[in-house]
């Protein structure tokens, strides 16, 4: 007998677990590029589960509960993506709604610390939204003029019929595969957890709330891994998801490595650059 | 186009006389989320910016006072009920309406502060909201003298003509405006710097949660 509740915790767990792994390997990936021997693939998981025995501290200009509550909220938002995913294959503008509220987040667990830092993460985080959402809506966009729905199991249906989207629609898995590199670690396009303004939005993040924000980061990059290799290489066997999860992360690896963080304006320009090529691209390759 | 192809199965109608609610995945998110937030908004207090000075080593503390921090809560209070009625509203007329309230209810907020660059900001915001409104009611009535209805779901069954597609473009540009995004956002994110971070929640969320209904409502009337 089928269970929901069953099916949920256990996509929830593989997600949080191969996200975790998957950016320890990232990081392990950065470190040997950079000649260093980096952390234990590991670390990242273990790191997470620290957090929440760490000792929690809140500095006195944060606004409460809101502090407190946003990061709570981010793990909720990738907790339902996984969900919307991997159990119920939903809407795809659903899943763009759960990135909005993640820029949302972006913004305000800055904003609500009090600190300059938070505060200039809060800033560039409303800059990036211009961007970013763009760039992932422009994406399924044309996935939606190629397919006509935002079904996932509807789009892997298709193209179980059709064949793998990535060759109907490259420039929409040029955009998706964009939005997925400004959601790696160190990302060039990573503007608003920047080292020049410390820690961005997550400097006054300490103990089990930071806990959930690592929680959070390590769904959200299985969900994001599992929708581009979902929405454009068809339907896939469990050994095909872990070997493409696997290289996107080594070629993301690679690009944290050698590419600078952009300056804000740059990064914004350059993802509304590549939204502008993409979309106007792929409208002229479906007319012609 | 269905409804269902674009944010999931229809869950159920409110049928409320000219308003018509209705409720599918993508819409019970979008409502969930956004009255969390607006319960949220109603509990919190305000962070306390903290600044270095130039030239000491002292700091400088920037926090929201009662007066305005009453004026902006209640005002942020209702712009989270009147999106939260945008997220789930299947009529086109009522949609722009809870669209101009947002707007207004945005500039509001931000304006109750006394920051000089901020309010410059806001002003910029508000002249763009005015002359947005223009295409936002233009649009919705274009669509209506296209289809003979603002009702979604009935829209939702018709074929598109070149006269509904016209509207359906005009609104989505007057939403934009009226929500301060890109390409009209360039004043917008300077009035995020000034403290009253659960206020400055709302005005984000708003505009990006009323996006992503217009995408929707545009791609209903448009495919």
């Amino acid at each position: 007998m089928y269970n929901l509740m069953a099916d949920i915790l256990i996509n929830v767990c593989i997600a949080f677990l191969a996200g975790s792994l998957l950016l320890g390997l990232h990081r392990k990936i950065m470190a040997r590029v950079q000649s260093r021997p980096g952390p234990p693939i590991i670390q990242y998981l273990l790191h997470s589960l620290k957090f929440f025995f760490k000792e929690s501290s809140f500095p006195k200009t944060v606004s409460k509960p809101f502090y407190l509550a946003i990061v709570v909220i981010l793990c909720g938002i990738w907790v339902t993506a996984v969900i919307v995913t991997n159990v119920v294959y939903g809407s795809l503008l659903l899943i763009f709604g759960i990135y909005a509220v993640h820029k949302i987040v972006e913004h305000n667990s800055g904003s609500s610390s009090g600190s300059p830092y938070g505060k200039l993460s809060c800033v560039r985080a409303v800059y990036s939204a211009a961007s970013e959402l763009p760039l992932f809506g422009g994406s399924i966009l044309v996935l939606y003029l190629t397919v006509h729905t935002m079904d996932i199991g509807q789009i892997i249906s298709y193209q179980a019929a059709h064949g793998p989207l990535i060759f109907a629609a490259p420039l929409a898995a040029l955009m998706f595969f964009v939005t997925i590199i400004t959601k790696a670690p160190y990302s060039p396009f990573g503007i608003t957890l920047g080292k020049d303004i410390i820690s961005g939005f997550e400097t006054e993040h300490f103990g089990f709330l930071r806990g959930f924000i690592m929680i959070s980061e390590s769904m959200c990059w299985y969900v994001l891994l599992w929708l581009f290799l979902t929405l454009f290489f068809g339907p896939l066997s469990i050994i095909g998801y872990v070997i493409g999860m696997i290289v996107i992360t080594c070629i993301t690896g690679l690009i944290s490595a050698t590419t600078p963080m952009l300056n804000p304006n740059h990064s914004v320009m350059s993802q509304m650059t590549i939204t502008l090529i993409g979309v106007v691209g792929s409208i002229a390759l479906m007319i012609i | 186009m269905s409804l269902a192809s674009l944010g999931g199965n229809l869950l159920g109608i409110v049928p409320l006389g000219d308003i018509v609610f209705y409720l599918n995945p993508l819409h019970l998110f979008l409502f969930v989320a956004i009255l969390i937030f607006t319960f949220l908004i109603a509990i919190s207090h305000t962070e306390t910016q903290v600044e270095a000075e130039f030239g000491t080593l002292g700091d400088k503390k920037q926090s929201v006072g009662l007066k305005e921090f009453k004026a902006r809560r209640f005002l942020s209070v209702i712009c989270g009920i009147a999106t939260a009625g945008a997220m789930i509203t299947g009529d086109l007329y009522n949609f722009t309406l809870f669209m101009s309230l947002v707007g207004i209810l945005n500039i509001g907020i931000i304006s109750s502060v006394k920051q000089i660059g901020v309010l410059d900001s806001v002003f910029q915001y508000g002249l763009i909201a005015m002359m947005c409104s223009l295409p936002l009611f233009g649009g919705a009535a274009i669509v209506l003298g296209a289809c003979g209805t603002v009702s979604l779901l009935a829209i939702q069954s018709m074929k598109p003509t070149a006269m509904m597609i016209f509207g359906a473009i005009m609104l989505f540009i007057g939403v934009c405006g009226e929500s301060g995004i890109a390409p009209f956002f360039a004043s917008k994110a300077e009035m995020f710097r000034t403290p009253g971070s659960p206020f400055l929640l709302i005005v984000h969320l708003s505009s990006l949660f009323i996006i992503i209904r217009a995408i929707e409502i545009v791609l209903i009337i448009c495919t």
